[in-house]
């Protein structure tokens, strides 16, 4: 290191010489190191997609087995189920999505405008630990409060609301709601930290001169704190669309019930169903693939709007 | 240069780590060999039995696809066991996860136990060269190859003449000793019939009428649980609970999925009972009985688990089930609180729908399952030793020690050589903290029921009618004298001398379909499943029925179940064809 130049060149337009490699070689390690992580962890895996267009045994293996072409598609298209499955999980991914962003925000404007510091750090740190839960500890909760004999119809028995105790999970109009409500209980807290910590860096001047032009709290919200977010929520919306077909597994897995599948299936129950279940890898993969494609035609479609719009943008 | 270095350093860490994650999973089937040379090294004692020290034990492991209990450590007939055979075994259960599942990723993990019993699964495993065939062991072990016939080990073969595993159930050795009832009925609470002076039941009618009547009257328990009239499991495969009545109460024994119909004698056919107008009529009466609120609300959302805890709590007057789906899990806690006593144990009633003269609620004689059992598989280091220990515990002793327990701690002998126990023996055995320290019966491994070898005593002592008598709670003991009944089966009154067709049970193809996807029959079952999942529930909470039954039964037509009614009928065929080939 001890004869560096003194003039360090435009790095776009570095040649990897064999004196830069040396210069450079402990950089070059690290990088190759993920390099090699991504190849073997995302890449060569896809390999496994030739399944999707074979009839898939396990002793034959993926290079042994029969080919078949499209049909494990054409049966996915054709299945009504799978349309269903795959309308469960839009609806599941959309409304979770909106529902999670918008208490989020929400919930970090109100903390960020209490006033008593002490108060406020308790509130983010309580509202933040059901996200260190597991999935399958929200779902127990929810489902004892939700039973019979839990907390929710003791209630209402109790002020007379209901006669009979209600069976939540018997009735499908309730599923979508319940999965929303254990996201929203479980991430408000956790997903409100970015939006908190971008609140505090916006320029405290900005809120002055509000004040001056004589904007209330209100108005500074609307004003001030909303456009600063702006980038941010746009950032984590895109993010966040390339994830809405996860709409979960864990969620309606744990809480579903036979009588109410036909609004609960996701599409990764149903990969699990078919690949695991019924050994029937090579439909699953199918179901895997076209996953994949819709997820990468959605968030290249979501950061072309917000080009489009000139926000803030992924890519 | 030292920044380098430690760079270096952390960086070839970086790359270990990611790669031993990796290759970490491939050692993790290692853990169960112990040395397998040293075991031949076994003392002899004086009596011609071999024993085994701690460090020659070899540990394998089980996985059976049905739920049930660990044992602990240390249990002390296990170690007993181990002693004389060399092997011990741990076994693991069903948890959390659906049979097929669990199965689907251990076949997909392949990590595999030494021992598997893959329930309908199965197949699965054998198609996946993953089970060791049993045919060069079965000459090598007499005890094995006893357990079934020549003819009946046909049936186990698959597709490459080859058998990969052996059902352990449903196996009698000798004369039959059966005391209780362990197929399907529906079940009624002892008290609710000692309430109604035992009365004679014989319908749903009159078996609904009784529930609701014992409701009225006690609506608590006297803990102030709220009685529930009647409830009906519908989860996952378990929903044959409300499902199949239709099949028994048309007097056909317990084909499972479909009723093989003996019309014509020469000519056995597949129907769907599904569609009967007796099943109609069997889920418009559950319609009446839930929506006059005699029915569990949270029947059709309850999970196997929540199920039992209600049975045992006693507070469920009566259900439709298995006996082995609920009767041993139940058996304890019922026991523990004192309520069986209060008569909360549960009786099989045989019902019949109007016009049925004869019911085979009760099917005499064994039941042969050629769709699941026990095997080997591939990734056990030591098959011979492992066949070798199923061989060693169908041994009389150690089959005693399984099932008995040991001789002056468990049991005493008579003078006639009658295995009996005294009343604290008996309390122990129904300890489950007891049973867990203490009890080993490797319950999914190779076993008899019937007649023990020395021709006095049971197999299993729930067959030993003695010991059965003497076990009974004062209300059973009572219902039994009422009834005039010596044990369950009288009580049921199947009808006896029926002999069940070569094809019997036809389930355990249709169980071997839902694993599969590759025909249109077992696309079709698998949908026909979901369908009756989601209707059947809803036909039985209908404000409607009818309209309700209609919309169902659309629903299950666009199934396409005639093309699984047609594979069940080639596969028919095909038993019936080859157990005429067996004859010839």
């Amino acid at each position: 290191m001890s004869k560096r130049k003194t003039v360090e060149p435009d790095i776009t337009k570095v040649k990897l010489t064999r004196k830069e490699f040396k210069r450079q070689w402990v950089l070059i390690l690290i990088a190759a190191l993920y390099i090699i992580y991504g190849i073997v962890f995302y890449y060569l895996p896809l390999v496994g997609w030739i399944m999707a267009f074979e009839n898939y045994k396990l002793k034959d293996g993926v290079f042994g087995s029969k080919f078949v072409g499209l049909d494990k598609f054409k049966f996915l298209f054709k299945d009504k189920d799978f349309i269903r499955v795959i309308r469960n999980t839009v609806c599941m991914g959309v409304i979770n999505l909106a529902v999670t962003t918008v208490t989020a925000i929400g919930f970090a404007i109100l903390l960020n405008e209490v006033r008593n510091k002490w108060f406020k750090k308790s509130i983010q740190t309580i509202s933040y630990l059901p996200h260190f839960l597991s999935m399958i500890i929200v779902c127990g909760i929810v489902h004892d409060s939700l039973s019979s004999t839990g907390i929710i119809n003791e209630l209402l028995l109790k002020f007379n609301i209901l006669e009979q105790p209600y069976n939540f999970f018997a009735h499908k109009g309730w599923f979508w709601p319940i999965v929303a409500f254990t996201n929203v209980w479980k991430e408000t807290g956790w997903n409100a930290i970015i939006y908190l910590a971008t609140i505090t860096s916006i320029d405290p001047a900005l809120y002055e001169a509000a004040s001056i032009d004589g904007a209330g709290r209100w108005q500074k919200i609307k004003y001030v704190t909303l456009p600063g977010l702006r980038s941010t929520i746009m950032i984590l919306l895109i993010m966040n669309i390339g994830n809405v077909l996860n709409a979960g597994f864990e969620i309606q897995y744990l809480l579903t019930n036979g009588l109410i599948q036909e609004v609960t299936e996701t599409i990764d129950i149903y990969i699990l169903k078919f690949a695991i279940s019924k050994m029937d890898y090579s439909l699953g993969t199918a179901a895997g693939i076209f996953k994949t494609l819709v997820a990468m035609v959605l968030i290249v479609g979501s950061n072309a709007i917000a080009k489009a719009t000139g926000d803030e943008r992924l890519f | 240069m030292k920044k380098k270095i430690i760079s270096c350093v952390m960086a070839t860490a970086l790359t270990v780590s990611a790669f031993a994650a990796c290759s970490g999973s491939e050692g993790g089937g290692d853990e169960t060999t112990v040395e397998v040379t040293t075991r031949q090294a076994a003392q002899t004692d004086a009596s011609g039995n071999q024993s085994y020290s701690e460090d020659e034990v070899l540990e394998m492991r089980m996985f059976a696809c049905m739920a049930g209990t660990e044992i602990n450590d240390g249990n002390e007939i296990q170690e007993l066991i181990a002693e004389r055979t060399g092997v011990k075994v741990k076994e693991t259960w069903l948890t959390g996860q659906t049979a097929s599942e669990a199965i689907g990723s251990i076949i997909a993990s392949g990590d595999l136990p030494d021992f598997i019993d893959g329930g309908d699964g199965c197949v699965q495993l054998y198609e996946n060269g993953l089970l060791v065939a049993w045919d060069p062991y079965l000459e090598e072990y007499p005890n094995l190859k006893e357990m079934y016939s020549d003819a009946e080990w046909e049936m186990f073969r698959q597709d490459d003449g080859k058998i990969y595993w052996a059902n352990v159930f449903n196996n009698t050795y000798g004369k039959s000793k059966a005391t209780g009832h362990n197929d399907e009925a529906f079940w009624i609470q002892v008290r609710v019939l000692e309430e109604a002076g035992y009365p004679e039941v014989k319908t749903l009618d009159q078996y609904f009428d009784l529930i609701e009547a014992y409701v009225d009257n006690h609506p608590q328990m006297d803990n102030g649980t709220k009685t529930i009239g009647y409830t009906a499991l519908c989860y996952d495969w378990y929903y044959y609970c409300i499902e199949n009545p239709g099949e028994f109460l048309a007097g056909y024994p317990n084909d499972g999925s479909v009723i093989v119909n003996l019309d014509n004698p020469d000519d056995p056919t597949i129907e769907d009972y599904n569609t009967s107008e007796i099943t109609k009529n069997y889920l418009k009466k559950l319609n009446e009985v839930y929506n006059a609120g005699y029915m569990d609300i949270d029947f059709a959302t309850q999970t196997r688990d929540e199920y039992i805890q209600k049975l045992s709590s006693g507070c469920v007057l009566g259900m439709c089930d298995q006996n082995w789906n609920f009767a041993g899990d139940i058996a304890g806690p019922l026991h523990e609180q004192g309520l069986d006593e209060l008569g909360c144990e549960y009786v099989p009633l045989g019902l019949m729908a109007d016009g049925v003269t004869q019911q085979q609620w009760h099917v005499y004689g064994d039941t042969l399952n050629n769709s699941s059992g026990c095997a080997v598989t591939t990734s056990c280091e030591d098959p011979q030793a492992a066949f070798q220990f199923l061989s060693d515990i169908l041994e009389q002793d150690i089959h005693d020690l399984r099932f008995w327990g040991i001789e002056g701690v468990d049991y005493l002998v008579d003078e006639d050589g009658l295995y009996y126990r005294t009343p604290e023996m008996r309390e122990n055995w129904k300890d489950e903290t007891y049973k867990a320290n203490h009890c080993c019966f490797y319950a999914y491994m190779p076993q008899w029921g019937g007649t023990s070898r020395d021709g006095i005593n049971a197999m299993q002592p729930g067959e030993q009618g003695s010991e059965y008598r003497a076990g009974l709670s004062t209300p059973m003991a009572n219902l039994l004298v009422a009834y005039g009944a010596n044990g369950l089966p009288d009580l049921i009154g199947s009808v006896e001398g029926v002999a069940q067709g070569p094809w019997y049970p036809m389930w355990s193809y249709s169980n071997e379909m839902g694993g599969r996807n590759d025909t249109a029959g077992c696309v079709a079952w698998g949908k026909m499943g979901d369908c009756k999942h989601i209707w059947i529930p809803q036909v039985v909470m209908s404000k409607d029925f009818d309209a309700t039954w209609e919309e169902y039964m659309a629903a299950y037509a666009e199934c396409n179940p005639q093309d699984f009614l047609d594979e069940m009928q080639t596969e028919l065929d095909a038993r019936i064809a080859m157990a005429e080939a067996a004859e010839s």
